[in-house]
């Protein structure tokens, strides 16, 4: 091919100029994708064991479910696995036997999601309406300085995680 | 006016004024070609094209409508503060304490509405004309405008879907919520289209001033050079699909005397064999009319309903305001507005399960059927083989059978939506309209 300068300029121009746009749509479309979150708090510190009620209690800021059984602790998201709403308790005025992954189980309450009518039983799983999976459980801890409980939203633990103090 | 002065004054006036009376065809012409506001049409019309009962004027009625939304949403800006702590706050005052603060709301929201309702009439009508067809002239390209135009109807739903947030009330996050988890069952990119759209993982102030931008310029402008286009097509190719057919059904009858050779088209240029050259086969002085002033008279009072309309029943129908929102409490039962409750209907109603294997609804409902949905209305332009006699006719014999699929498939939505609206209470669950739903305890 014979060297055309004419031709080489035009397309070394035209190039220049593409990757000088690509560049800069770049930086825009990066830009949009943050480095830090400001977003609101996932871990929330309680109080002591003694103070929790028997039963249940919604925690406001994380949207969690936390029970309590006597001496044992537990916590199950509220947060909808369908579509993200959060579902609300249920107390059942008359306990049912269900099954549960082939064992009987007695529930004493349910969760029902108000937006596509997803129910769940009191253990969180799913049994009926458009939720492909059970709610989701989280961690119950013991605050080491002060002996406050603690749950952390971001860490999701198996179901039948339960915490005894 | 009958004579063209090339006076600094003079020509100022005829760009933006016109005659509404133009006293000959040259000026009659001139007063399109030459003015700035009117450029874009042509200077003559055929009579079908004009009328209420080929188009309907849906059309026109939709423009007027993003009209009224570009006017009172700008001063809706004005008023307006998209920050977590003061939106709700702000859209109360203009509620309650901005003069006129309500109806102008009110102007925007019903508007809103009205263009979701209007562009999708519009298209319907379209396809019940097969005006998405190509007919006799060069160069046209209808498809691709109805193609623009799936594109508008997306556009449009998207608008009031990032319009839908600003209040910062209850609805409105809800809404979000569980459309912004609509997107993140698509396949692959949908985390990260949800990231990029809420800023984040969570709704808030990232989300707000994002859905903010979106829909105060982002999507506007997107529907401003879509429309430009739309229109622009129209021209290019030919007009409304009726004009074709009149030309087709001239064509069938004998000319007796003789072909006319006088054409008022396009600025008076053609290249090429285009629809206004084959269209001096139509004998003018029957089928056409000048466009000043019939079209644009029409226009001004297709405008003119569009807006008394609206303002009248802004009057009666104001735009709600439900509780600031709340990210821990869900109302119950939580609603999107009526022309996604379709959706909202199918999400809930399209889990999969097959043994243990589960398709989330989300996915189904909310990314798969309408994708196919969307996906069909851009191609069926390509899958429609009648013959160009069904350009632009309305019912035509040839085409009964995809007409019927369409409606059928549009009943469906519109039942849907029915349901959605009247006949989901708490929890999502069936009642009919006349049962009363029960009280829940208000605790969680």
């Amino acid at each position: 091919m014979k060297f055309d300068r004419r031709k080489f300029l035009k397309n070394f121009g035209i190039g220049a100029l593409l990757l000088t746009l690509v560049g800069q749509i770049y930086t825009w479309i990066r830009s949009l994708f943050p480095n830090v979150s400001y977003e609101g708090i996932k871990r929330v510190k309680i109080d002591e064991p003694d103070k929790i009620p028997d039963g249940v209690t919604f925690i406001d800021d994380i949207k969690t479910y936390i029970f309590r059984e006597g001496k044992t602790f537990y916590a199950i998201s509220g947060v909808c696995t369908h579509l993200g709403c959060t579902v609300k308790y249920v107390g059942l005025s008359k306990p049912k036997v269900v099954k549960i992954g082939g064992k009987e189980v007695e529930v004493k309450w349910e969760f029902h999601c108000p937006c596509h009518g997803s129910k769940f039983y009191g253990d969180g799983t799913n049994y009926a309406g458009p939720a492909p999976r059970p709610l989701d459980w989280v961690k119950v801890e013991v605050s080491p300085e002060d002996g406050k409980l603690v749950v952390d939203f971001s860490k999701k633990v198996s179901q039948n995680y339960k915490l005894t103090v | 006016m009958a004579e063209v002065k090339v006076n600094g004054k003079k020509l100022v006036k005829r760009s933006l004024f016109w005659t509404w009376a133009p006293r000959s065809e040259k000026e009659a012409g001139d007063s399109i070609v030459r003015n700035l506001l009117l450029h874009w049409f042509p200077a003559k019309v055929t009579l079908k094209s004009l009328s209420w009962g080929y188009s309907l004027w849906l059309g026109t009625i939709t423009a007027t409508l993003f009209l009224i939304l570009t006017l009172t949403g700008v001063v809706l800006m004005f008023l307006y503060v998209p920050s977590v702590e003061r939106a709700y706050q702000s859209v109360k005052d203009i509620e309650y304490v901005v003069s006129f603060g309500w109806f102008i709301r009110a102007m925007h929201r019903n508007s809103a509405h009205l263009m979701v309702a209007f562009v999708f009439l519009h298209m319907v009508r379209v396809f019940l004309t097969g005006a998405y067809k190509n007919g006799v002239g060069a160069g046209q390209n209808r498809p691709l405008n109805w193609i623009v135009g799936v594109v508008l109807l997306l556009i449009t739903l998207l608008l009031s879907f990032t319009g839908y947030l600003l209040p910062w009330d209850q609805l409105a996050f809800w809404a979000i919520t569980v459309g912004t988890n609509i997107a993140k069952n698509a396949p692959i990119v949908g985390e990260w289209i949800r990231f990029v759209l809420l800023g984040g993982y969570e709704i808030e102030q990232n989300a707000l001033i994002r859905f903010y931008v979106l829909h105060c310029f982002f999507l506007p402008a997107a529907v401003l050079v879509l429309f430009s286009y739309h229109m622009w097509r129209i021209r290019k190719d030919g007009g409304l699909a009726c004009v074709d057919n009149l030309v087709l059904n001239q064509k069938k009858e004998k000319i007796t005397d003789g072909i006319k050779s006088k054409t008022y088209s396009l600025l008076g240029l053609t290249t090429g064999r285009t629809v206004q050259v084959e269209a001096t086969l139509i004998d003018e002085e029957k089928y056409t009319v000048n466009s000043i002033p019939f079209l644009i008279r029409r226009i001004g009072i297709v405008m003119l309903g569009t807006f008394v309309f609206v303002a009248l029943i802004s009057l009666f129908i104001h735009a709600p305001l439900e509780e600031p929102a709340n990210p821990n409490v869900t109302p119950n039962p939580a609603k999107a507005p009526w022309y996604f409750l379709w959706l909202q209907e199918l999400v809930a109603i399209t889990t999969i399960r097959i043994g243990g294997f589960v398709i989330n609804g989300a996915f189904v409902g909310g990314i798969l059927i309408p994708g196919i949905l969307v996906a069909l209305l851009a191609i069926w332009p390509y899958l429609d083989k009648s013959s160009n006699l069904s350009t632009g006719v309305w019912f035509s014999k040839e085409r009964t059978k995809q007409n019927i699929i369409f409606l059928i498939l549009c009943f469906f939505v519109i039942v849907l939506i029915i349901i959605g609206t009247y006949m989901r209470g708490p929890n999502w669950e069936f009642y009919f309209p006349w049962e009363a739903w029960p009280q829940l305890p208000k605790k969680f």
